[in-house]
């Protein structure tokens, strides 16, 4: 299992390498992160600033001297802001990362609970609702979604039961003057990780569903029937556990995705998150953002994948990873 | 089974009170105040100060014996841009944002903008004992800046000549500065008396007045000289000559101000004012009508304009001042370009227009139907003609000016001369709604004219960093936005201005051209009396609509709006920005 996990990892360096490095020249070609300085009265201070950050030389050479400073641990500075590009990157995850794991955690909950139901109520009236809503669902344009959560649970309410504040707080992760982990913090997650789940619960409730069915109508589950196990041990213990396995593969993949994938609902719910970050450095030209975000967001893509695999392994015996 | 459904409804029950009674108990205790409609205060252009929804409302900063306050407490302001540093005066220069949040309220300055009847007008800051002249008695002219004794650091060191010193030097030599206009004409700074900075010029520069204050103010030479000034001020700063310091600048989530304990004028009523980075326009709406934040000052985007036009709640008041504001969004002509190239051409493109037409669709509601009449902003109107007034919409006109530059409508009903159409496009920033739609009902105003337009857009950065300079454009349409009430367009119009391939630079991107215009220009810029800098301002004008050198369009609105429950003292200004005189502001009760 180790070996297969340390020669996973090794056969995606070449690949964020060369990610890397296409991505690199596609932001220069395409962008200048040198306007800002031209807009300046002083003459000489793009040419200065092109000098600064090293983009006087062919795009090949500044590559190749940012990926050194990556391998001695320095991901270069922002031509936007002049920070640390390491420190922006590192703190933009910690709100994504915030964003994510309450996302999954609860799409995955949500999802499964009802992909489970509708398997085992398959036709029924709630199942075709669910089916219905989870269409829905998947068709929900995050940005529309989200500012209907913010019209009906920020304004809507607010102004209806005359609060002093919106019941539900969209403006970052807490509000003016509060901070950790409290109602307040609970206020404002609410509507950003409910607008990033709601997509996800529609797919992986639709997953688990047909794989929860594929499943009871297997043969071990019928003999087991058949042997007068008790309906609950069958579905959770039996049929459960293998019909997750499918679903481990797309919420992992998903999941390492969603590092890099969170832009209008992060913009939407002003978080300054991995999404943000990319988004405004993108506009800037500012390469070394760019390129750092999409190290850092490929390296969840693979980190995930390799989870998925391994989490494979673990749920069905007869895998054997090698 | 039936305990863990009761068990999590309960639960789910006592988050949702929980949720409720944090949105009801989070803010101060509920007012029973009885508030009056919303008051829509609007200096229209050309017009008189008019209210809608409530009672008059003054267009200066309201009296803040107006409603009952409390001493203490935080004012949250939803801003839609963040700073990319906090270095003004160098690559952090033009940051609107940056400014009203961190300069104004914080920097001290020699000059303050306030309110002068119809005018604004700049007076003598507290930072000074007596307001200096322009000494022009001698060789040079010389300014004697006095300043006062009261006038100290958040530090508690004295602001001295030597700051004045320190500021100017950094201006006129140092790197990567924004705009040198003004500090490249001191020739230096005597600071050998530590409450007089001596300020001596090499030629007359007019508008003297705006230098140690605008965008840029006073920088404490005993803090910076010696470093890195762009790399000191990267993540703002810690000290202040005004009456709030900054205290955090937490990058992407917000800034936070707290009373100067040092500052030697009216101090802070509050304890802090929050500025929240809400980048989403239409989340930035909604974030004031939820409570989220206790104001706005919102760019006047269609969808700003359709929402207060749909009623404002009675807790809300607006200040919209397109009477003096410094925005003047123009169609920028490149006179080096076909067609622009020929006189009557540019003269047959402004009568081709409904301006006005356009300026109602746009602001209308807000009050602003009359398009700006000069190039000059509004801001400084006194200065300003109104010879752009001619070009009304008149096809006749237009057929006959066409007609007399060799042209000849096709079959298509577009001008044509030499098998080339009377086509062009216009530049403007890609995804601004408001010039989107002033592209739209162009393209349809031109067309009925004979013109062939497209619409061409760029980036923000690449608009004014690549296009505008290398001349890359036909017409743009873009705002020139004063940052002081004084005139001056030879930057942007005398043909000494024009930048070239060479490395002369420059922002006369439109490569106007009109010897008779340029002297006028220039003595805009440099006569010290008022009456003949009128004179010479108006007859410029006069020349560059004669020339149709460009076309203004609109006087841009300035759109302030905050809660009155929450804060009360609150007034915009033109220049300074709306927080300049938040030490005024006090909590409503």
């Amino acid at each position: 299992m180790l070996n297969y996990i340390v020669r996973r990892i090794l056969y995606s360096v070449p690949v964020l390498v060369l990610a890397s490095f296409v991505v690199f020249v596609a932001v220069r070609l395409t962008f200048d992160p040198t306007v800002k300085f031209r807009q300046l009265k002083d003459q000489g201070a793009f040419l200065r600033a092109k000098k600064t950050y090293g983009l006087d030389k062919p795009i090949p050479v500044q590559w190749w001297k940012w990926a050194k400073g990556v391998l001695s641990g320095d991901w270069g500075v922002s031509t936007r802001t002049g920070g640390r590009v390491w420190e922006m990157v590192t703190k933009a995850l910690g709100y994504t990362v915030q964003l994510i794991v309450w996302g999954v955690l609860l799409a995955l909950v949500i999802a499964v609970a009802i992909g489970v139901f509708s398997a085992l109520r398959q036709y029924s009236v709630p199942d075709y609702l669910f089916t219905g809503l989870s269409y829905i669902g998947i068709a929900m344009p995050p940005f529309w979604f989200g500012l209907i959560l913010i019209q009906v649970f920020g304004v809507f309410i607010k102004e209806k039961f005359h609060l002093d504040s919106p019941f539900l707080s969209f403006i970052g992760l807490h509000g003016t003057n509060k901070k950790g982990i409290n109602l307040d913090y609970l206020r404002h997650l609410v509507l950003p990780v409910f607008t990033l789940t709601v997509q996800l619960i529609a797919q992986w409730s639709r997953f688990q569903r047909s794989s929860m069915l594929d499943v009871i109508s297997s043969d071990f589950i019928r003999t087991a029937r058949a042997k007068g196990v008790p309906r609950r041990q069958v579905v959770f213990k039996h049929a459960f556990r293998n019909a997750l396995i499918p679903l481990v593969t797309d919420v992992a993949t998903q999941s390492g995705l969603l590092f890099g994938g969170l832009v209008i609902t992060e913009s939407l719910f002003s978080i300054p998150g991995m999404g943000r970050l990319f988004l405004d450095a993108l506009q800037a030209g500012d390469v070394y953002v760019v390129v750092a975000y999409m190290i850092v967001a490929g390296l969840f893509v693979v980190v995930f994948n390799l989870l998925a695999d391994v989490a494979y392994a673990w749920l069905d015996p007869r895998v054997r990873l090698s | 089974m039936m305990r863990t459904t009761r068990g999590a409804r309960a639960a789910v029950l006592l988050l949702g009170v929980s949720l409720a009674a944090a949105a009801c108990g989070s803010s101060a205790k509920k007012t029973t105040t009885t508030t009056a409609g919303a008051t829509v205060t609007t200096v229209a252009s050309g017009g008189t100060a008019t209210t809608a929804g409530g009672s008059p409302a003054a267009t200066t900063a309201p009296a803040t014996t107006a409603a009952p306050v409390a001493p203490k407490g935080t004012v949250t302001i939803g801003a839609e841009q963040e700073p990319d540093c906090a270095d003004f005066i160098g690559s952090c220069g033009g940051s609107s944002w940056g400014f009203w949040m961190m300069g104004a309220p914080v920097l001290p300055r020699s000059f303050d903008v306030v309110k002068d009847g119809e005018n604004w007008v700049p007076k003598a800051s507290l930072v000074l004992s007596e307001e200096p002249k322009l000494d022009t008695s001698g060789a040079k002219p010389v300014v004697a800046y006095k300043i006062s004794p009261k006038a100290v650091w958040s530090t508690g060191d004295p602001i001295t000549s030597t700051d004045f010193k320190y500021t100017w030097d950094q201006i006129k030599n140092g790197k990567d500065i924004y705009d040198t206009t003004g500090y490249a004409d001191i020739e230096g700074v005597d600071d050998s008396k530590a409450d007089t900075a001596v300020v001596t010029f090499s030629k007359p520069f007019a508008g003297w007045k705006q230098l140690f204050g605008g965008q840029y103010g006073i920088l404490p030479a005993k803090i910076l000289t010696g470093k890195d000034r762009n790399a000191e001020l990267k993540d703002g700063f810690s000290f202040s000559g005004g009456p709030w310091k900054i205290d955090k600048w937490e990058k992407g989530v917000s800034v936070t101000l707290v009373p100067n304990d040092k500052y030697f004028g009216e101090k802070p009523k509050l304890e802090k004012i929050v500025f929240k980075f809400v980048p989403d326009s239409a989340a930035e709406f909604q974030a004031f009508k939820a409570g989220e934040v206790d104001g706005i000052y919102p760019q006047p985007q269609i969808a700003v304009v359709d929402a207060i036009s749909a009623g404002l709640s009675a807790d809300t008041k607006s200040e919209i001042n397109a009477k003096t504001t410094g925005g003047a969004e123009a169609l920028w002509i490149n006179m080096s370009k076909a067609p622009f190239d020929v006189l009557e051409v540019r003269q047959a493109f402004a009568y081709a227009l409904d301006r006005d037409a356009i300026v109602n669709r746009l602001f209308g509601p807000l009050g602003v139907k009359t398009a700006l009449q000069s190039l000059n902003p509004a801001l400084v109107s006194k200065y300003a003609g109104t010879d752009f007034a001619v070009y009304k919409k008149d096809l006749a006109k237009v057929t006959e000016l066409m007609t007399k530059a060799g042209y000849a409508k096709g079959g298509d009903g577009i001008w044509a001369k030499g098998g080339t159409k009377a086509q062009f496009a216009v530049r403007t920033t890609a995804g601004n709604k408001r010039r989107e739609l002033t592209q739209e009902v162009m393209i349809q105003q031109f067309k009925d004219a004979g013109f062939l337009m497209t619409a061409d857009n760029l980036k923000a950065g690449d608009l004014f960093g690549k296009a505008g300079p290398s001349g890359d454009f036909q017409v743009a349409l873009y705002a020139q936005v004063a940052t002081f009430p004084d005139p001056g367009l030879c930057p942007v119009m005398c043909s000494k201005n024009i930048p070239d391939d060479a490395g002369k630079g420059g922002t006369n991107w439109t490569r106007t051209k009109i010897p008779a215009a340029d002297p006028l220009l220039e003595q805009v810029d440099s006569e010290l009396d008022d009456a003949k800098r009128v004179t010479a301002s108006k007859a410029a004008d006069k020349l560059l609509a004669e020339n149709v050198a460009s076309l203004p369009l609109d006087p841009l609105p300035t759109i302030l709006l905050w809660n009155t429950k929450k804060v009360t003292g609150v007034a915009d200004n033109p220049v300074l920005g709306p927080f300049f005189t938040s030490n005024q502001w006090t909590l409503a009760k």
